[in-house]
C-alpha cells in the first residue's frame, strides 16, 4: 500500500528530499512540502495544501494576570505564554545598541521642526523658498553687480580664451573615456574657473583675505507662524571672507518691501516636502567656531550633479535661496544673539549654482530677524536664471543624414556668464 | 511502522542539514505574514521570506516601488493562473483609494488639493495623478479631463440641496444629484475604493433611498450603498482605452501576457453568449442582525 501511495504523492514532491536517500522516508517528507502536516484524508492522498490558519488570538484583559509557564521552566499546555522583560546587558557594547523609541528620545519634544537639508526637493520651487524665509524676488542682479561685470578694468587679460581653455580642458581633456562624467567635469570646471578669479589677486590684493571652505555644516533655527523650520546640513563650498559683503538695496528698497504681500500658494502648504520631525536641537551654527579669521560668507557654490536627489531648475535654485538665507541667519544670529529684529546693517550673502553648464546667480540680503509674522520688512532676493556658459561641449560632432548639426568640441560660448560670475566673485572689493 | 519511519527520518537528518531543510520549506511558504514558524520537529528559528516583502510597506509613500514578479506562481511554486509571466519591468506606485482621507490634526474639513502632474502607471488601465494638498501629496486615480495645475475638492458633507457636481471633486453620494456619472466608489464608507476603478469606466446614480443610494455599475448591476460612502464625479481617464489595438504578439509579450494554450478543446455550456435578465440587486447596507438584539 505505501508504495502505492508513494508513486502518487511524487509530484509535489520538492528538493528536501535530497537530504533524505532511503525511499522509505519519501512518503513522510514529500507529505511536508511546506513543513505542516496535513492530516486529513484527501490531503494526504492528493498532495493537496489546505490554506494556514491563522493562529489563535490572545486577548489581553487588564487587571488579569495570566497564568504563564514560566515558573515551570518548560512549555505547558494549557497555560499562557510567558512574556518577559526585555533583557538589558549592563553595560554599553558599541555593537549591539537598539535605539530607543522616538518618543523616548532626550531631544525629544512635542512640537515638530521642519527641516530643510541637502537632499530635500521642494515642489513649489522658489516661491515656497520665498515664504519660508520672507523674502522679496527681484528678477535679474542687482545693478552694482552688473556694472561690475560690464566694466572693462574688471576683467583678466585674454578672459575669453582662458575661459574656454578651462570648458575644454574639463569637458573634453580630462580622461580617455567617450564622454566625462558630470560627477567628474561639473566640480572640476567650478574649480578651474574659480582658480581664473583667483588670479586676479595680482592688481586686486582684497581678494586674498577669503579662503574656499568645504564640507562644513550650517545650522539656522527660526520660527515662522506657529511652525519652527531649520535649515540643516553640508551644502557646498563656501568662501568665506573678511570683510563683510556690501549692503546691496538701500533704505528705501528696504522699507517698501514691508507693503509687498507674501506670495501663498493654496492649497499646499509651506511646509510641503521638509523633513517634519519631532527629536531636533535647536540650533545655530555657521559652522565656524568663534576666533575664525574668515568670518563672513562671501558665496556659497553649489554643484547639481543629478544624483540623489535630481534637481530641476526651479528646486536648484530653490535650494540656493534657503541656504543663503540659512548662512545669513546663522551669521545674524551669532552678532546680534537671538532676539528677532530688523537689522540696521542687513548681510548679503551671495549664491552661484551650476549643473556644468547652467548657471543660476542668487543674490540673498538678510534684512530683519524678525520672521515669525508676514507683515513688516521683508528679505530681498535677487535670482539670474538659467544663463549658459556655453551651448555644446562634444567629443564627437552630433551628425544626422550625414550633416553636421552640432560640431565637435565647444560651441556657442557666452562671455557675459563668466562676467557676471567674476562679477560676483569681485563684489566686495573696491 | 510510522515511528519507525520518522525515526529513520530524524536520524538521516544532521543538525546543518535540518536548518537547510526548514528554510527552503519557509522561503516556499508565502504565508502573509514574514515570519514563518513552524512546529514540529522542524525546529529552526522563524525565518523571513523575500518573495512577498516588496509589499509589505505599511507606511505611504509617493515614490515607486519595485515589483517582484509572480508568473503565475503561488507560493507553492505551481502555477494558479496561466498565461502571466515577462513583460516590461513595473514599478508599483502607492493608490490612496480612499479620498475622504484626512491629515491629522484636520479632520472635518474638505479638503483641497491641486493636480501637480497626470501620468501612466503601468498596474493599471487608467491613468494615475499626483495631487499635494496641505502638507502632503498622495497618487490617485485620474478622471477623464483632469490635468495638472487643476484644484479638486473631497468632502464629507451632505446637505438638503445636492452639489453642483465637479469633475474630479470627490462627495458622498447622499451630497450629489441623480443621475451624475461617478467612479471610484466605496462599498462601505471609510474602506476606499474598490468599484468602478477601470480605464473609462462610469456608473450612474440611479435613486437615493431614505439613507441609502443604488448605484448602476459598467455591467449594468445595481447595487445598493450607504450613501455616506464617497465617491469621485466624472470617468475615468484613458478613455480609449478599449480601442487600443494590440497590433502584433509581441506587444502583448511586453504587456506580460503569455500565448494560451494551442490545444483546441470543445468548448461546453459554459460558453457562447447568453442572455438573461440582471441578477437582483446586491445590497451592502448591514442590518442590524438577529443576534445583535438579543
Amino acid at each position: 500500500m505505501f508504495n502505492a501511495t508513494v508513486q502518487r504523492i511524487r509530484t509535489p514532491a520538492l528538493k528536501i528530499t535530497q537530504n533524505c536517500k532511503s525511499k522509505d522516508c519519501h512518503s513522510v517528507l514529500i507529505m511536508i512540502p511546506h513543513g505542516r502536516r496535513c492530516l486529513s484524508t484527501s490531503s494526504c492522498l492528493y498532495g493537496k495544501i489546505l490554506p494556514r490558519k491563522k493562529p489563535r488570538v490572545v486577548h489581553e484583559i487588564a487587571g488579569l494576570e495570566p497564568i504563564t509557564y514560566a515558573d515551570r521552566m518548560h512549555f505547558v499546555p494549557g497555560l499562557a505564554k510567558p512574556r518577559f522583560p526585555t533583557w538589558d546587558r549592563g553595560w554599553k557594547d558599541p555593537t549591539h545598541y537598539q535605539s530607543p523609541k522616538l518618543e523616548d528620545m532626550p531631544l525629544h519634544k512635542d512640537k515638530p521642526c521642519y527641516i530643510f537639508s541637502q537632499r530635500t526637493n521642494v515642489l513649489e520651487g522658489v516661491r515656497q523658498a520665498l515664504w519660508l524665509s520672507k523674502s522679496v524676488l527681484i528678477k535679474g542682479l542687482p545693478a552694482q553687480i552688473l556694472s561690475l561685470a560690464e566694466d572693462p578694468a574688471n576683467q583678466i587679460e585674454n578672459q575669453d580664451e582662458r575661459v574656454q581653455d578651462a570648458i575644454k580642458n574639463s569637458r573634453l581633456w580630462d580622461t580617455t573615456e567617450p564622454r566625462p562624467l558630470r560627477e567628474r567635469f561639473c566640480p572640476s570646471l567650478l574649480h578651474r574657473l574659480l582658480h581664473l578669479c583667483g588670479g586676479l589677486q595680482v592688481t586686486r590684493p582684497e581678494l586674498a583675505k577669503r579662503i574656499l571652505a568645504e564640507k562644513y555644516s550650517l545650522a539656522a533655527t527660526w520660527r515662522r507662524g506657529e511652525d519652527m523650520f531649520q535649515v540643516r546640513g553640508q551644502n557646498g563650498l563656501l568662501l568665506n571672507s573678511m570683510t563683510p559683503v556690501p549692503v546691496l538695496a538701500g533704505e528705501e528698497q528696504i522699507q517698501s518691501t514691508a507693503d509687498q504681500a507674501l506670495e501663498t500658494f493654496y492649497p499646499i502648504a509651506p511646509t510641503i516636502d521638509l523633513q517634519c520631525t519631532h527629536v531636533y536641537q535647536e540650533k545655530n551654527d555657521t559652522g565656524f567656531k568663534e576666533g575664525y579669521p574668515y568670518p563672513h560668507a562671501h558665496t556659497l557654490f553649489l554643484m547639481e550633479m543629478g544624483n540623489t536627489p535630481k534637481l530641476l531648475p526651479e528646486q536648484l535654485r530653490a535650494k540656493m535661496v534657503m541656504f543663503t538665507f540659512g548662512n545669513a541667519l546663522a551669521r545674524a544670529q551669532a552678532l546680534y544673539g537671538k532676539e528677532p529684529r530688523v537689522l540696521e546693517k542687513p548681510i548679503v550673502v551671495q549664491s552661484v549654482a551650476t549643473n556644468g553648464r547652467l548657471f543660476q546667480f542668487v543674490v540673498f540680503q538678510l534684512n530683519t530677524t524678525d520672521l515669525q509674522s508676514d507683515s513688516g520688512v521683508k528679505n530681498l532676493v535677487w535670482v539670474d536664471e538659467d544663463q549658459p556658459l556655453y551651448e555644446f561641449a562634444k567629443v564627437r560632432p552630433y551628425i544626422k543624414k550625414k550633416v553636421v548639426k552640432v560640431p565637435a568640441g565647444l560651441s556657442g560660448y557666452q562671455p557675459n556668464t563668466f562676467k557676471k560670475f567674476l562679477a560676483l566673485h569681485l563684489h566686495g572689493t573696491a | 511502522m510510522s515511528v519507525s519511519l520518522l525515526s529513520r527520518a530524524l536520524r538521516s537528518l544532521s543538525l546543518s542539514g535540518a536548518r537547510t531543510v526548514s528554510s527552503q520549506i519557509a522561503s516556499l511558504s508565502g504565508v502573509s505574514a514574514d515570519l514563518t514558524g513552524c512546529r514540529g520537529f522542524m525546529t529552526s528559528a522563524c525565518q523571513r521570506q523575500n518573495r512577498s516583502l516588496w509589499k509589505q510597506r505599511e507606511k505611504y509613500t509617493v515614490r515607486p516601488i519595485g515589483i517582484k514578479k509572480t508568473g503565475g506562481r503561488d507560493y507553492t511554486g505551481r502555477i494558479v493562473t496561466h498565461g502571466i509571466g515577462g513583460g516590461h519591468k513595473q514599478r508599483y506606485r502607492m493608490i490612496d483609494f480612499q479620498r475622504l482621507r484626512y491629515e491629522p490634526g484636520q479632520e472635518g474639513q474638505p479638503i483641497v488639493e491641486k493636480v501637480v502632474e497626470v501620468r501612466y502607471d503601468p498596474c493599471r488601465s487608467a491613468d494615475i495623478a499626483l495631487v499635494a494638498g496641505g502638507s502632503r501629496k498622495r497618487w490617485i486615480i485620474a478622471t477623464e479631463n483632469m490635468e495638472a495645475g487643476d484644484l479638486i475638492k473631497t468632502s464629507s458633507a451632505i446637505g438638503r440641496m445636492a452639489v453642483l457636481a465637479k469633475e474630479g471633486d470627490s462627495h458622498p453620494l447622499g451630497a450629489l444629484p441623480v443621475g451624475t456619472l461617478i467612479n471610484n466608489l466605496e462599498l462601505y464608507p471609510g474602506k476606499g475604493a474598490q468599484y468602478i476603478r477601470a480605464a473609462g469606466t462610469c456608473g450612474v446614480l440611479l435613486r437615493k433611498v431614505n439613507g441609502t443610494a443604488i448605484v448602476q455599475l459598467p455591467s449594468k448591476h445595481q447595487i445598493q450603498v450607504l450613501e455616506t460612502c464617497v465617491a469621485t464625479v466624472g470617468r475615468v481617464s484613458n478613455v480609449d482605452h478599449n480601442k487600443r489595438i494590440i497590433g502584433k504578439a509581441g506587444r502583448n509579450r511586453w504587456l506580460g501576457i503569455r500565448p494560451s494554450s494551442g490545444l483546441w478543446q470543445r468548448k461546453g455550456g459554459w460558453a457562447g453568449r447568453k442572455i438573461r435578465p440582471l441578477p437582483p440587486m446586491k445590497s451592502f447596507v448591514n442590518p442590524p442582525s438577529a443576534a445583535a438584539k438579543t
